[in-house]
């Protein structure tokens, strides 16, 4: 189910917040409200963790994460890291990582088992991304842009890339990913999707001025429609279990 | 808060002080006070600047390689929060620092080991040679045997007897 919510009149959800199947991080100083808003919809099934990174509230384009294991930057501080580290599962593995570029959710998309990368991070980056999130690594550009943790948002059922993606780059990116792709805007045609917006594979928590037409593309390309976290497993089973005829 | 080292000479940094300079490629240089900074900005290389830890640990002044030095690292992977483990590490680090001063101590004494026997050979050596720079040569050509040795006499003193001629 899709969710329209605003941090402190901002519709920009991605920049504060971070969505993965196993744990939700959002930024301090906001209202209540934008907080509740998340632990109505994931409560039960995961951790909703108020966090600052480096005493900054962009967490959501700084960090970068999965059900696996979550990427900080080098400016974390020693308190934040603790206490990311005392409030997650313990099979999330929380790394700092000394990167040049520090900005990690706009170098680096990733869902449970691929990963799209900035083309100029270090080597030793892209090996610590394959051992912490467990994912295979692919430097890519996306509609030309080198930043591909901004211009697309992929979840481990769908994504949505930025509006401008040619239909050859739509289909490469297609078959590196392994999920369904869609060029899309959010926001009022906003092209910065991953800003725009946060997703796992049951909800996504869109800004508020995401029009009804984009509020139901996404829905359609992440498979959100009466989509429980129950769900997932129905779909599963019936997938697992032969029908005999 | 985190107390960070100095680029150029290497000491803590607590927090208020000093200067953070950041170069255009993201690398983050820290100095402690402006004479730190002044020297980085004049391109000094710390390797060659005799008080810095950089020259002391090159030119075998300080200690270098020891399991001390091993704890204090910069850890980017922490672990979840455990009272006792963070009891018995502030235990450790009090005991490490008392090991690593023993050890700098030792370093230091083996570093001085041979100078007081060299000073003494060298003060000895400078008081044959040059001891005419201190010296009139006069004194040196005195013949001793010839002169009689100084002896100490005691005098009593004797009460002088009042003569009361006069007062009368």
């Amino acid at each position: 189910m899709a969710t329209r919510l605003q941090f402190e009149n901002s519709c920009e959800v991605g920049v504060f917040s971070k969505l993965t199947n196993a744990y939700c991080l959002v930024a301090i100083g906001g209202s209540e409200n934008f907080y509740s808003i998340f632990e109505d919809e994931l409560a039960g099934a995961i951790p909703v963790v108020k966090t600052s990174i480096g005493g900054t509230r962009i967490i959501g384009r700084l960090c970068a994460g999965n059900k696996n294991g979550l990427l900080l930057p080098h400016t974390t501080t020693d308190q934040e890291l603790q206490h990311l580290r005392n409030s997650l599962p313990d099979q999330v593995v929380v790394q700092r990582i000394d990167e040049r570029l520090s900005a990690l959710g706009n170098c680096i998309s990733c869902n449970d088992h691929v990963a799209l990368t900035h083309p100029d991070l270090d080597k030793e980056t892209e090996e610590m991304i394959a051992d912490v999130l467990g994912v295979e690594v692919f430097r890519q550009t996306v509609a030309g842009n080198i930043l591909v943790g901004s211009y697309c948002a992929f979840s481990n059922r769908g994504g949505l890339v930025h509006p401008h993606t040619s239909i050859e780059d739509l289909d490469e990116l297609s078959t590196l990913l392994q999920v369904p792709l869609v060029a899309g805007t959010v926001n009022r045609g906003s092209e910065v999707i991953a800003a725009g917006m946060t997703v796992n594979d049951w909800t996504a928590f869109c800004g508020s001025d995401t029009t009804a037409t984009e509020l139901s593309v996404i829905e359609s390309v992440f498979k959100l429609r009466e989509a429980q976290p129950t769900d997932i497993v129905q779909d599963m089973r019936k997938s697992l279990i032969d029908s005999y005829l | 808060m985190r107390l960070e080292k100095c680029w150029f000479c290497s000491s803590t940094i607590y927090p208020g002080h000093g200067i953070q300079f950041v170069r255009n490629d993201a690398k983050i240089f820290r100095f402690c006070r402006s004479k730190c900074h002044k020297n980085f900005k004049m391109k000094r290389n710390p390797r060659k600047v005799k008080w810095t830890k950089a020259y002391r640990r090159l030119h075998g002044k300080d200690m270098t390689q020891d399991s001390t030095f091993e704890f204090e690292r910069k850890r980017n992977r922490p672990e979840r929060y455990d009272r006792n483990l963070a009891e018995t590490t502030l235990k450790a680090i009090k005991k490490i620092t008392k090991v690593r001063v023993e050890r700098e101590a030792k370093h230091h004494a083996l570093r001085m080991k041979g100078k007081k026997a060299k000073d003494h050979k060298e003060a000895v050596k400078e008081l044959e040679q040059s001891i005419h720079l201190v010296k009139a040569p006069a004194v040196f050509q005195q013949d001793p045997t010839l002169t009689l040795p100084k002896m100490q006499v005691k005098v009593s003193q004797k009460q002088s007897e009042e003569n009361n001629a006069m007062e009368e």
